[in-house]
């Protein structure tokens, strides 16, 4: 098992609110000072639900998993928290070679 | 009771992918991966070598429930996205009229409801037919549009545009494809290019779009649990897996057939899904369907309710 490989993991959504703080200026095009899980993306980093997309694409490349957003929903849109949840719970299995 | 008799809809055969458009207009590429990969867009038509009037023309001449009927058309009505498609004295639906026999209708276009005018447009021929003293006038409808500027190629952060057209045949009363109800809702707040509008307006779109569904229904006397078929637009797949989780309607039921191939083909997407569905065999007689569209640019949202 990797590090990455079940939403079980206690610390797994944690580790995706970090890389999403660290993702943040390169989608925003922007600096982007004391973002926290409780931050909320559309009202106070004015982040769209489609860059917010372009985000969960380049936390597949960094994670290098594939990210299911079949059951997406605007809730989860809410906060870097409820973003990184969903993300922590909807990585899809690892293909095998 | 309106009716539809007879949809026919042309798509030219020119095949742009996304990312060919996305090229000229500066999208990074993963801007361009997020269209394909989760708004399902891949491609979209192009007729380079023609006009407005060749898009309608093709689509009308697919319509063999006008073959002669032609001096019955009393209305010939062209819905619209943007509220000027051609140069000052160019009529194209004009020039049709008098090309397909159809002299002594009156031609307009309606409009200002954005994407969502096709479904003004069978509402108001539909009043207008009600109203006519011949019960055997009958009203034809195209939508289509030239993808003639940088808005109407892209919405970003939205969608892509085809051209395209559809041609609908109404009719006062007819066997099938009755419309037992319509609703639309105007928001005319969101009509603004401030950021906090668009982000209010993304964050409001899909809620809007399944009220106004649901208000159809209800004008109806509709259960959703009996709609067969839902006929979107074709903006996206997010906005209808959001409207369908807001609704709890089976997204299988949304044909969405058309969005990789097509996209957003302005006011004719719901005639094109009404097309595939039937082609698929989605609709027994007698099955409900509702055509459904949302519009930014004035924010309209519309729905509509038919009997098969």
């Amino acid at each position: 098992m990797t590090e990455l490989d079940t939403a079980a993991d206690p610390g797994l959504r944690d580790r995706v609110v970090d890389e999403i703080c660290a993702l943040l200026p390169r989608v925003l095009k922007r600096e982007v000072a004391d973002a926290t899980a409780d931050t909320t993306l559309m009202e106070a980093l004015g982040l769209s639900s489609t860059a917010a997309l372009e985000l969960v694409l380049e936390l597949e490349e960094r994670l290098e998993r594939e990210i299911s957003v079949e059951d997406m929903g605007r809730e989860d849109f809410a906060t870097i928290g409820t973003l990184a949840g969903y993300i922590a719970a909807n990585l899809l299995p690892e293909e095998e070679d | 009771m309106t009716a539809l008799l007879d949809v026919a809809v042309h798509l030219p055969e020119q095949r742009v992918a996304v990312e060919q458009v996305a090229s000229r207009y500066g999208l990074t590429p993963m801007q361009v991966k997020v269209f394909r990969r989760y708004h399902k867009l891949g491609e979209v038509r192009r007729d380079p070598d023609g006009g407005l009037i060749d898009l309608l023309r093709a689509a009308i001449a697919g319509l063999d429930g006008l073959r002669g009927r032609e001096k019955r058309v009393r209305y010939v009505v062209h819905a619209r996205t943007f509220p000027s498609v051609v140069p000052y004295p160019l009529h194209p639906v004009h020039d049709l009229c008098r090309e397909f026999g159809m002299e002594q209708a009156s031609a307009f276009a309606v409009g200002h409801h954005a994407c969502a005018s096709g479904l003004l447009a069978l509402d108001v021929v539909g009043r207008l037919l009600a109203a006519d003293p011949d019960p055997d006038a009958l009203a034809l409808v195209v939508a289509g549009e030239k993808t003639f500027t940088a808005e109407a190629e892209i919405l970003r952060d939205t969608t892509f545009f085809s051209e395209g057209a559809s041609a609908c045949l109404v009719g006062h009363d007819g066997p099938r494809d009755r419309m037992l109800a319509y609703a639309v809702d105007q928001r005319g707040e969101y009509d603004d290019d401030a950021e906090e509008v668009a982000l209010a307006f993304q964050r409001d779109y899909a809620q809007l779009l399944a009220d106004t569904i649901r208000a159809a229904l209800e004008r109806a006397a509709l259960p959703l649990g009996a709609v067969s078929a839902l006929l979107p637009h074709n903006v996206n797949a997010p906005i209808w897996r959001q409207v369908c989780r807001i609704l709890d309607f089976p997204l299988e039921r949304v044909v969405l057939d058309n969005l990789a191939e097509y996209g957003h083909v302005f006011c004719a997407d719901a005639f094109i899904n009404y097309r595939t569905a039937v082609q698929r065999e989605l609709l027994r007689p007698g099955d409900h369907y509702v055509m459904a569209a949302g519009a930014g640019r004035g924010a309209a949202f519309a729905a509509m309710v038919f009997e098969h």
